[in-house]
């Protein structure tokens, strides 16, 4: 299994797949490609039929899209949704949520895991945002989204990333605390902050 | 099962999941809560959290978002096969309904879903352009690799085929001229039992929303 991703710091798309096998220790080999480079989108297309990172090699066949990974992975290891059905579904709600949502939380927040930003970003659209994730993380059942971490955990993995690096208070601390404190997302972070590469058209607040 | 939707004529994310239940033969009850200017349908907040629709209501629990409601019917009813069984096709069918649902935001932008009108050549730019170059490059990448076993994405009637039905609606309604083979599945998927039925209704909606008319000027 090969999983193509982008930077580290800055690709949250990236993120969610990755931790999801991680954290249930899914062997996999990775290749990172330093994204906005002029060579990034031909390296890119080599990989993924959709020109877009994360995308899944495995058995012969490309996945593309990080829910569809998920969905992919979740086949392999069926920890990664809820046992319980009504759970289930509503976590790959609010996975679907956060897959076509949350836009301006991704245009004035995005990713950028070695910087920090406090009170940056803070449109009246973005904390409409910020109050639906902080209802989604309100109804936590602890210590993960629905007990055990889950694919929905995986979704919202960048978003915990982003309330450290702009100092969103508020949303459910605990949550946060759990999540920042998996071997895999440290894991994630330190390789973040080793990555030598910067893009500045993604460093919105210097 | 009771599924929440918008205007027939409007709502593409509303389509997906009626014509998918509706095409498998799936029994539930329609819910249409009619959007406002804005495209805000009044009373959604009573069914779903987020005050979107569409919303598919299952044992009084609520399941919001087109995709995950695809998902939880898929696993409900196994034997439907609402993903394509093979191994490998289904893996391509999430990822071409995962690319759906969080993008083509120019082709979405620009090209609304408006079944019963016509606005030939119009919502044209180099995004949306993209946008269509890229829809034809799956749809006949699909066709090609399953064609032998029927005319739609997989073959047969799949998840992917709802997922893509407002797209069809889309390129009717702009006048897209494509290439032979996805004209031939447009044709195919125009021809649906469920994709008449609803298209019939939404000729039918007489309600006119602004938000989702960026070229009525033209006509009216």
């Amino acid at each position: 299994m090969l999983l193509i991703i982008g930077n580290k710091n800055y690709s949250s798309w990236s993120l969610r797949p990755w931790i999801a096998t991680k954290v249930y220790g899914m062997p996999f080999d990775e290749k990172r490609i330093h994204l906005y480079a002029p060579s990034s989108k031909a390296e890119i297309l080599r990989y993924s039929p959709a020109g877009k990172v994360p995308v899944l090699h495995d058995e012969g066949t490309v996945v593309w899209d990080s829910l569809a990974i998920l969905e992919y992975l979740a086949e392999r290891e069926p920890r990664l949704w809820p046992r319980a059905a009504a759970e289930r579904a509503r976590a790959r709600a609010i996975s679907a949520e956060m897959h076509a949502g949350f836009a301006k939380l991704r245009e004035h927040m995005s990713m950028n895991i070695r910087k920090r930003y406090p009170g940056k970003g803070r449109t009246p659209e973005v904390l409409a945002e910020i109050g639906r994730i902080s209802a989604i993380w309100g109804e936590a059942k602890g210590p993960f989204l629905f007990g055990e971490f889950s694919a929905a955990d995986a979704m919202y993995a960048p978003v915990v990333l982003r309330f450290r690096t702009y100092a969103v208070e508020g949303p459910n601390r605990r949550y946060m605390d759990t999540m920042l404190a998996l071997p895999a997302m440290r894991e994630w972070i330190e390789a973040a902050e080793r990555e030598p590469e910067s893009i500045p058209e993604l460093d919105l607040y210097e | 099962m009771q599924l929440i939707i918008g205007n027939k004529n409007y709502s593409s994310w509303s389509m997906r999941p009626w014509v998918l239940l509706r095409e498998a033969g799936i029994a539930f009850e329609e819910v249409q809560l009619k959007f406002d200017d804005t495209g805000h349908a009044k009373g959604a907040e009573r069914y779903s959290p987020t005050g979107k629709l569409p919303v598919l209501v299952i044992d009084g629990e609520p399941v919001w978002d087109s995709l995950a409601i695809c998902e939880s019917v898929a696993e409900r009813y196994p034997e439907k096969q609402l993903w394509p069984a093979d191994a490998r096709a289904r893996r391509v069918a999430r990822s071409i309904c995962a690319e759906m649902h969080s993008g083509f935001q120019a082709l979405r932008g620009e090209m609304p879903m408006n079944i019963r009108s016509r606005h030939p050549g119009k919502g044209r730019s180099p995004e949306s352009q993209r946008d269509i170059e890229r829809v034809v490059q799956i749809w006949t990448t699909c066709l090609d690799r399953h064609g032998a076993l029927g005319p739609l994405l997989f073959g047969r009637f799949s998840i992917a085929d709802a997922y893509y039905a407002p797209v069809v609606t889309r390129f009717q309604t702009y006048a897209v001229s494509l290439p032979p083979a996805a004209q031939a599945y447009c044709d195919a998927v125009l021809a649906l039992r469920a994709v008449r039925e609803w298209m019939d209704a939404a000729r039918r909606e007489t309600e006119f929303v602004a938000g989702d008319e960026p070229y009525a000027s033209d006509h009216r």
